[in-house]
């Protein structure tokens, strides 16, 4: 729009000169000076396309420049009054008691330049949950030159984990306004740096193999070297067929548990399946059924908590306890979710999902579970509002042998503006 | 019993908030206008249609706007169009991201014919060309009309912007997914395109067919060994011109109501009828 308001100016211009000037060549139709007040202004008509051309030009270039982001205002009222509230997802905590809160949870803003059809680099921040603002992704994408619609893409950089469904959706878009809790704590920031080439092969298939760091952006020895010293690799196929499609990822990795001392190196390898299916309500709209799962191994707080010696002040090493396995740091985890989703007309969307993570199969009363129900209104095009309410369910230990349910379930109240 | 009344404020809160929505977005929903947008190149053609469509239906609204397909379609991607006219198919990252807001694929409504027209300026001796000359013109390999037979003069390249269907299907039907050279002046539609080739007498075009006004059609000519086709209903309908397309009508989901009736209506003879008169090829 821009773009045609200092064309639509030259032209007006230009017109109303041809408009001043017609009558008076009219009246001295006989007069040499008719001529020159033509060549005049077919001269200034000619300047005035040239500038124009420059214009364009220069607004062509601007528009390789793509700004977008959301902003995620949110509202949460906790169940419990004495609790020690996580916010949602990312990892700042409240240490006083605190059972309502305002705070902006994510405030994106994204770069991509267009500089030719066969490269892009996306620049990507946020500045919501920790107040500081931090680099989520930076990437350089490299098209294929030999097809028509570049069916394959090499990506280098810092860029979501190629893995699953729920982990490279936006948080812009997803219905609920957390992913699920498997998700969360196997894939934590969600982001990592290495390469991935993505495939599409027909309309129907789809190939994503990556090599990363493995540490993801979230962990504590992330910022500029790979923590474990060996790179993760991570694979993913996805057969779309219209009103249904499923995809299966694999990831292989090493996870490092520092000690004092050498190190201790885990199996991290995990596998993923996903699977949606759509379909639409004459009068009220689509809706979509979706599950995924993920299993395989990972270091948990429990093993952590019960192998390991935690330093102190006075000592301040951290020892695998006597006797301890290293080996059993990592342990058999299990996580899945089932979702459901309604559009009522074109303004409101009603969501369902129970997930669970299992952190250690072999171990009970660690099963974290949640049901969460929500419901969005779609303000504008740009603009919704979701509330939604989270029931969490798991077992905190109260005495020798004996567990209860904290109070923790959640009220989330979000108003999102997404550009 | 006793009761903590602040357990009842988040439900307040919400009950709150969402009258408010639902009372902000009565208006919209109450109104009967049905939004077009999209396609520069169909954008007559959905006037016409509306303006037709509302004389036989008192009382109906029916806004049309243009502003190129792929606008269009973030349009319906965003909820702030009831139908998207597109003069090329939807892409799959965009019926992704139409499903990630709506849980639908779309539904796609072919509603006429289109041969995309190479337009010259009517003084250019140029009258044919195979497909491989205009794709060598617009990559900029073939920069002289005197290299496809012309006279000694330096060809200027006219195009669309990158939002329009009309770029979008010249870039992947002629180009072969090929960049356009970095010569082309970009315009805003393709009238824009056909009143620059209309006052250059080097310049070179394209667009729909009915906007042909001024300027004169290139017959195109499959490869060196086929026959030149100039775009008419007839070679559009039998294939044998072979930069025929059809244009689009993208909704979100199956159409209802009054959507539908229009829908309808546009595919029935009367609707085909008018889009034959606007300068477009009918679908039968």
């Amino acid at each position: 729009m821009k773009r045609s308001v200092p064309a639509l100016a030259l032209i007006l211009a230009a017109f109303c000169m041809i408009s001043f000037a017609a009558p008076a060549r009219a009246e001295d139709a006989a007069d040499d000076t008719s001529a020159v007040t033509r060549a005049e202004l077919q001269g200034l008509l000619d300047g005035l396309n040239e500038q124009l051309q420059v214009l364009q030009s220069d607004t062509d270039k601007l528009k390789r420049f793509k700004f977008s982001g959301y902003l995620q205002a949110r509202t949460e009222f906790s169940e419990a009054s004495n609790d020690s509230v996580r916010v949602s997802g990312s990892p700042a905590a409240f240490t006083t008691p605190n059972n309502t809160r305002f705070y902006i949870r994510r405030a994106r803003l994204k770069l991509t330049y267009d500089s030719s059809p066969l490269s892009q680099a996306v620049v990507y921040f946020d500045g919501g949950t920790d107040r500081t603002v931090r680099l989520l992704e930076a990437y350089v994408t490299l098209l294929d030159p030999w097809t028509p619609n570049h069916d394959h893409q090499l990506t280098a950089g810092q860029f979501n984990v190629p893995f699953g469904f729920e982990i490279e959706r936006s948080s812009s878009v997803r219905e609920l306004p957390e992913r699920s809790r498997a998700e969360n704590v196997l894939f934590a920031g969600e982001r990592d740096r290495g390469v991935k080439l993505e495939s599409q092969w027909t309309t129907q298939l789809k190939t994503t193999l990556a090599v990363l760091n493995g540490g993801g952006v979230n962990s504590a020895d992330f910022p500029n070297t790979d923590p474990t010293r060996g790179k993760d690799v991570t694979a993913r196929v996805r057969w779309s067929q219209g009103v249904w499609d499923a995809a299966a990822s694999y990831y292989w990795g090493r996870q490092v548990t520092a000690l004092t001392g050498p190190d201790v190196w885990t199996d991290k390898s995990r596998v993923g399946f996903d699977a949606q299916g759509f379909w639409s309500l004459p009068r009220i709209g689509g809706g979509s059924l979706r599950g995924e799962l993920y299993a395989g191994k990972d270091v948990n707080a429990d093993s952590l908590r019960t192998l390991v010696v935690a330093p102190t002040t006075a000592n301040p090493v951290r020892l695998l306890r006597s006797g301890a396995n290293s080996a059993h740091l990592a342990t058999d985890m299990l996580g899945w979710y089932v979702m459901g989703v309604q559009n009522v007309g074109d303004r409101f969307q009603a969501v369902v999902r129970y997930d669970v993570y299992d952190p250690n199969t072999d171990l009970d009363h660690d099963q974290f579970a949640r049901l969460s129900l929500g419901l969005n209104a779609f303000y504008d095009g740009f603009t919704r509002l979701t509330v939604s309410y989270d029931a969490i369910t798991t077992d905190a230990a109260v005495g020798a042998g004996r567990f209860t349910d904290p109070h923790d379930n959640l009220w989330t109240l979000q108003l999102q503006h997404k550009f | 019993m006793k009761h903590d009344i602040r357990k009842l404020v988040p439900l307040a809160a919400t009950l709150c908030t969402l009258a408010l929505v639902s009372f902000a977005a009565r208006p919209a929903l109450a109104g009967k206008a049905i939004t077009v947008k999209g396609s520069d190149t169909m954008v007559i053609l959905g006037q016409r249609w509306a303006e037709k469509f509302m004389n036989l239906n008192a009382g109906q609204v029916i806004m049309v706007t243009g502003g190129g397909s792929g606008t269009g379609i973030a349009a319906l991607i965003n909820g702030t169009t009831d139908i998207c006219q597109s003069s090329r198919a939807m892409k799959q990252d965009e019926k992704l991201k139409l499903r990630d807001r709506f849980q639908t694929l779309g539904v796609e409504v072919p509603v006429a014919k289109d041969g995309l027209s190479v337009y010259v300026h009517a003084s250019n001796g140029v009258k044919q060309l195979t497909i491989d000359q205009v794709k060598d013109i617009y990559l900029g390999t073939i920069t002289n009309w005197k290299q496809v037979g012309g006279k000694d003069a330096t060809i200027i390249l006219y195009g669309r912007e990158n939002s329009s269907g009309t770029y979008g299907f010249f870039k992947e039907h002629v180009l072969g997914g090929r960049d356009f050279s970095a010569r082309v002046q970009t315009l805003p539609g393709t009238a824009a395109v056909v009143n620059a080739v209309s006052k250059d007498p080097n310049g070179i075009g394209y667009g729909g067919a009915a906007y042909a006004k001024g300027v004169v059609d290139m017959a195109i000519r499959k490869d060196a060994k086929s026959a030149a086709v100039l775009p008419t209903a007839a070679t559009v309908h039998d294939g044998s011109y072979p930069l025929s397309r059809e244009l689009y009508f993208y909704l979100r989901k199956k159409p209802e109501g009054d959507t539908k009736k229009f829908v309808d209506w546009v595919l029935s003879p009367d609707g085909q009828k008018l889009a034959s008169e606007v300068g477009y090829f009918p679908l039968q």
